[in-house]
């Protein structure tokens, strides 16, 4: 069985910034597993631009900054596969490929998952009616549109207003389509302000907040659905519902962690992130697997990915240098105002980057890490909103002797 | 006319509320800074954008080609580029930077690729 010094699950952003990271530390015997037949992942169908602002200060498309990242590839000869799909990942960090060739036995010292997320489907919220086709996820309609070449309909109704339902909703309009309006079920956007402004705004394009779909119709294909207003506890309002003719529903509904093989390899898992547990350096229950990018949370920004993929690197070349080591295990106490927080527990108390997300929206908060009472850091935030993670590092001299942690948003 | 801005200038994401007619400001409220008010300025006079899209190539290892414009542009001006991208197609390889279309709308903008098209001998037309 051939065995690699480092194995990196995905091509995507996470991966390609990883291994570039991995080869920059001097590990030389790298390979990149890709299931698609090209590098770069989701970004490639990622044509708009605002990627790379804080990574490469400027404005860049998808493309342009997977390109970025495929060229140290290439240039450095970093070796991958592409066409070729992991099927299996075993605690021993063995993995089974399959591909053209056939199957296909690798080991290696340090595993780094990098497989990125999925979207969420119309099964996984449930809407009742008829079952025609039209109904697309966002990124399957973005996939269509800026790779195949496909247009998805003429006339749309977005339900969730994420960065992608929101971007694909300008897509769609810039290729002649007419989009209807943007039905969101919280009382607030789930995407990013420049992309309300930027997307729906330009545009005209309404968004319905505490608006969701509750039917749906359409004999072969979609022939319109039927939308409802939700008050406080999320039941609908009687006398709210209206019917609105559409021949496409894009759902803009979330993201899901894609961890199948993190599951059998008995890695585990955090049930909200829906990411693996993992601790300062990216590593999880199991020694010598790493996690980044959308498999170990979902991120707003890619930038964030990269910066993220470079930061596990450093563990891992520890690790590989045997200077990894397990000085005390801190679990990390979530208090009021947080959804998550990434990592979930301290190993050593180096400098280590924590990123949160919060409940909801909120002004003039104070995130306060504390240990047992005792204030180790406190940090004040203008505004805090659930589409915004929030990353913050704490230094080894902040944490320096610490026996706990907690952190809340008060 | 009254409306509010959330400024994307900086991380701060300020809430500025402006009153306005036409391109004329009577009013900017809100916590900003100079940055978020000329922000807001040039969102009510004269708001400009990145345009990106897609053209179709031909025989390249993708059927379609990303591009932008190589300057913001005027926001009236995203519709006419759209439909203008619609109606021209592009010979593989196309190089990351390479233009597609000189000086669109005779207006100084150059519309460019944004992805690597790669020669495929194999594809027929439109696939």
């Amino acid at each position: 069985m051939p065995e690699k010094e480092v194995i990196i699950i995905g091509g995507g952003a996470a991966g390609l910034a990883a291994a570039v990271a991995c080869q920059k530390k001097g590990i030389e015997d790298i390979l990149i597993i890709e299931r698609n037949s090209y590098l770069g992942g989701i970004l490639n169908q990622c044509i708009h631009d605002g990627f790379g602002l804080e990574k490469f200060h400027t404005s860049l498309t998808g493309p342009e900054y997977a390109q970025r990242y495929i060229d140290q590839v290439m240039d450095k000869k970093i070796p991958f596969l592409l066409n070729s799909m992991v099927l299996n990942l075993t605690p021993q960090k063995e993995v089974i490929v399959v591909n053209h060739h056939g199957l296909q036995h690798y080991r290696a010292k340090v595993i780094i998952l990098a497989m990125g997320c999925r979207e969420r489907t119309r099964g996984a919220i449930g809407i009742p009616g008829a079952r025609p086709s039209g109904i697309y996820t966002a990124g399957v309609a973005q996939e269509l549109i800026n790779l195949k070449n496909y247009m998805v309909g003429e006339k749309i109704v977005v339900l969730g207003s994420g960065d992608i339902g929101m971007i694909m909703a300008r897509r769609l309009t810039l290729e002649g389509a007419e989009v209807v309006l943007v039905a969101e079920k919280l009382p607030y956007s789930s995407g990013l302000p420049r992309n309300i402004n930027q997307c729906l705004y330009d545009f005209d394009i309404p968004l319905l907040l505490n608006h969701t779909v509750v039917d749906i119709e359409g004999n072969g294909r979609l022939s319109g659905v039927t939308i409802a207003q939700l008050g406080k506890r999320g039941g609908i309002i009687p006398g709210s519902k209206r019917k609105i003719a559409c021949d496409t529903l894009l759902l803009s509904v979330g993201l899901i962690p894609e961890n199948e093989l993190s599951r059998e390899a008995g890695i585990v898992l955090d049930p909200i992130t829906g990411g693996p547990q993992v601790d300062e350096r990216g590593q999880t229950n199991i020694l010598g697997i790493f996690v980044c990018g959308n498999v170990l949370q979902v991120h707003d920004i890619v930038d964030n990915v990269s910066l993220e993929a470079e930061y596990i690197v450093e563990g891992v070349a520890e690790y590989l240098e045997g200077r990894l080591n397990k000085e005390q295990e801190i679990k990390i106490e979530l208090g009021e105002g947080l959804r998550y927080v990434v990592p979930q527990t301290l190993h050593t108390l180096k400098d280590t980057i924590f990123s949160f997300r919060v409940n909801q929206p909120g002004e003039k908060k104070v995130l306060i890490f504390e240990d047992n009472k005792t204030l180790i850091k406190k940090k004040s935030l203008r505004r805090v909103n659930p589409a915004e993670m929030i990353r913050i590092k704490l230094t080894s001299r902040e944490l320096k002797s610490i026996k706990s942690i907690k952190v809340r948003l008060v | 006319m009254k409306r509010e801005f959330t400024c994307i200038i900086c991380p701060n994401g300020c809430r500025i509320s402006v009153e306005y007619e036409g391109t004329n400001i009577k009013n900017i409220e809100g916590d900003e800074c100079p940055k978020g008010k000329d922000y807001v300025k040039n969102e009510i006079t004269n708001p400009l954008r990145v345009f990106t899209g897609s053209v179709l190539v031909e025989s390249g290892d993708f059927s379609l080609v990303s591009v932008k414009t190589h300057v913001p542009i005027l926001k009236k001006y995203l519709k006419k580029v759209g439909e203008i991208t619609h109606r021209i197609k592009v010979k593989a390889p196309v190089e990351i930077g390479q233009v597609v279309v000189f000086n669109l709308l005779n207006e100084n903008i150059d519309l460019i690729a944004t992805r690597k098209i790669k020669k495929n001998y194999l594809t027929t037309e439109n696939f």
